[in-house]
């Protein structure tokens, strides 16, 4: 399948996606008096044809998908390592989340254990006094205050 | 005179010493962004952006138009010293950028783009200054069909200049429509597509979204490009001034690029990546010798350093006199417009003449600063890019991370963001942009109220658009601009596009 074929394949389900949603259960309303769905409708119809001139384009055009970077080992561990940080975030609090959130992905592609550990530290330190404590930005507190 | 008193009027307001430390603070910023590889100034501002809810919003918006015309000045930099463009717009200064640095001439080559930046941005302030009053004024006749045609034609001229085909752009504008309808309705009160989470209720937020696709994304990409050492050339302390025989090459190109690159500018879409290319080809076509282009010739750092600071400045006239926003950073300085109750467009100049005039003399100042922060500092510039980016990226993460919490101190903000991060790379992998997403996102609740209010006017016949001569009008350029590439292709925008390398943008 090539890229253009499953994307605009998923062009379409967004697009069924909010003309349904759009016609059924927020209302069309009449021209003069266009209720709630009524531009999403519009809007969920315009799609939907658009992913079906892409799909009729893809078809002549052989392209195959290469996502290998999915699965390289650094793609995940950023992805994951961000969404664990906001998971995270408010429960063991800022600085401990930080430090470990730097220390991990320093790791990833630097030096050794003690240099990445270190920088680690300075950083989610000074990042907690240059937000928190100089910004006032609201940071959530851990277990352990901060 | 109107125009004078109002030019007066804002530098009063800007040369007040809190507005001059944003100002500073913003170009300031501004040139590190553009130093520095993998974050650009759409993700920066809308980093910045929660950190100024607190301050008068003359300051506030001061200080975020600083970072992006900054950019512009510090994106040659690198381009220069390290034939790495650290900001989209610098690439093609790298072709005779960094060719003049091989040769020793690092300095002039870096004098000119500080130069020619500073006259382009001067020069397109002024024009800006005479002709945004007058189109305000115009602008006020506007009903709601006219401002539904004419974003209809903003939307096509923005999916006209895409990279990809008009098809997928029209795609992104599209999801970008849908993805605005999400929250409030703001006619009926009705929710809409929140699917039961809270921070859906307000909307998609335009900051988490952009930090998303043009922060997140970046580095995800980023991260999967060899990291390849480059030799960095040891910035030059003196001589930075170009010489007569170099000002005499320059002078003309300069111009030319402030020309091109003001008018691409003010065009949606067409940007300060476009405006660069464009110069560099025009000076290439002009010149004597077009086979030495690439060899180091100062023509052809001067054009596109002009051309990108003068398309920058360019694209705060549909900001300021419509409402519209022409790229990803102007959405975002719309939303910081209006997280502080203002209503950019024709009124703005009538309701926040401090904002309006505030914004316009601080690019007069901010261009001076610039000039006397870049050329001196240009040293420890070169110096910050010695950072290796396995260090640089978990702190630009970490930034993202901590400003997409401080807008409502919740979580919620930052799935949002990571969503879209992982969206942004998969559309770059499947070769969609994120411009014409995040554009249609800011403008389509305007786009849809304005619609339905034209549909009530009208009492339900939607040749209301067709009747209105105006309106005609823009519906008229649109359909043309959708016809057009049927019969000739997009020639001139491909072209452009194809000396632009791909992990560019």
């Amino acid at each position: 399948m090539s890229k253009d074929l499953i994307s605009s394949l998923l062009g379409l389900a967004v697009a069924a996606f909010f003309s349904i949603e759009g016609f059924i259960s927020l209302k069309l309303g009449t021209l003069s008096q266009p209720g709630p769905g009524f531009f999403p409708f519009l809007g969920g119809v315009a799609l939907g044809l658009l992913s079906l001139i892409q799909i009729l384009k893809s078809l002549k055009k052989k392209d195959s998908l290469s996502l290998s970077g999915l699965k390289s080992s650094k793609f995940l561990l950023a992805t994951g390592a961000t969404l664990a940080y906001l998971l995270l975030l408010e429960k063991i609090g800022f600085v401990t989340i930080t430090f470990l959130f730097l220390f991990l992905l320093l790791r990833l592609e630097y030096k050794g254990w003690l240099v990445s550990a270190a920088s680690a530290l300075v950083g989610a330190v000074s990042s907690y006094a240059l937000f928190s404590l100089w910004l006032k930005t609201q940071l959530p507190a851990g277990p352990f205050g901060f | 005179m109107e125009i004078f008193q109002g030019l007066l009027y804002g530098f009063q307001v800007v040369l007040q010493p809190t507005n001059l430390l944003y100002g500073f603070i913003g170009v300031f910023i501004g040139t590190l962004v553009g130093v520095l590889p993998g974050l650009g100034p759409p993700a920066a501002i809308a980093l910045l952006l929660p950190s100024t809810f607190s301050v008068p919003p003359v300051s506030a918006i001061i200080m975020l138009a600083g970072i992006y015309y900054g950019a512009m000045y510090g994106g040659s930099t690198t381009s220069i010293l390290l034939n790495v463009p650290g900001e989209a717009a610098s690439v093609v200064t790298c072709m005779d950028g960094h060719a003049m640095a091989c040769q020793g001439r690092a300095g002039p080559a870096l004098g000119i783009s500080a130069f020619g930046s500073f006259i382009a941005g001067t020069l397109g302030v002024i024009v800006l200054t005479f002709l945004a009053p007058s189109l305000a004024k115009v602008a006020l006749s506007f009903g709601p069909p006219e401002y539904f045609s004419l974003m209809v034609l903003g939307l096509t001229i923005l999916t006209y200049f895409a990279r990809e085909s008009m098809v997928k752009a029209l795609m992104m504008a599209v999801v970008g429509l849908l993805c605005g309808s999400v929250g409030v309705d703001s006619i009926s009160g009705r929710y809409r597509f929140t699917l039961g989470v809270p921070v859906l209720m307000d909307g998609l937020g335009l900051v988490p979204v952009i930090m998303g696709l043009f922060g997140i994304s970046e580095v995800l990409l980023n991260l999967e490009r060899k990291g390849e050492k480059q030799e960095i050339f040891a910035p030059p302390t003196k001589g930075l001034f170009p010489n007569r025989e170099d000002w005499r090459l320059s002078t003309l190109p300069i111009l030319r690029g402030t020309v091109l690159g003001f008018f691409l500018g003010v065009l949606p879409g067409a940007g300060t990546i476009i405006a660069s290319f464009a110069s560099y080809a025009v000076e290439k076509r002009v010149s004597k010798y077009p086979e030495r282009f690439g060899t180091g010739v100062i023509e052809g750092v001067a054009a596109p350093e002009s051309a990108n600071n003068a398309a920058a400045t360019g694209a705060f006239i549909p900001l300021l006199t419509l409402g519209i926003p022409a790229n990803a950073v102007m959405a975002i300085l719309l939303g910081a417009l209006m997280i502080h109750g203002l209503q950019p467009g024709p009124l703005l100049l009538k309701q926040a003449p401090d904002v309006f005039w505030g914004i316009i003399a601080s690019m007069y100042i901010g261009n001076v600063m610039l000039l006397v922060l870049n050329l001196p500092l240009i040293p420890i510039w070169a110096r910050l890019l010695r950072v290796p980016y396995a260090i640089l990226f978990p702190f630009i993460l970490l930034f993202c991370l901590i400003g997409s919490y401080s807008i409502n101190n919740s979580v919620g903000d930052g799935i949002v963001m990571w969503i879209f991060g992982v969206l942004g790379y998969l559309m770059k992998k499947f070769d969609y942009e994120g411009a014409p997403l995040v554009l249609a996102m800011v403008i389509g609740p305007m786009m849809e109220e304005a619609m339905r209010q034209s549909l009530i006017l009208s009492a339900g016949s939607a040749t209301i658009f067709f009747t209105r001569p105006i309106s005609a009008g823009f519906i008229l350029t649109a359909a043309l601009l959708f016809v057009l590439p049927l019969l000739t292709r997009r020639k001139g925008v491909e072209k452009a596009w194809e000396s632009v390398p791909e992990e560019s943008e």
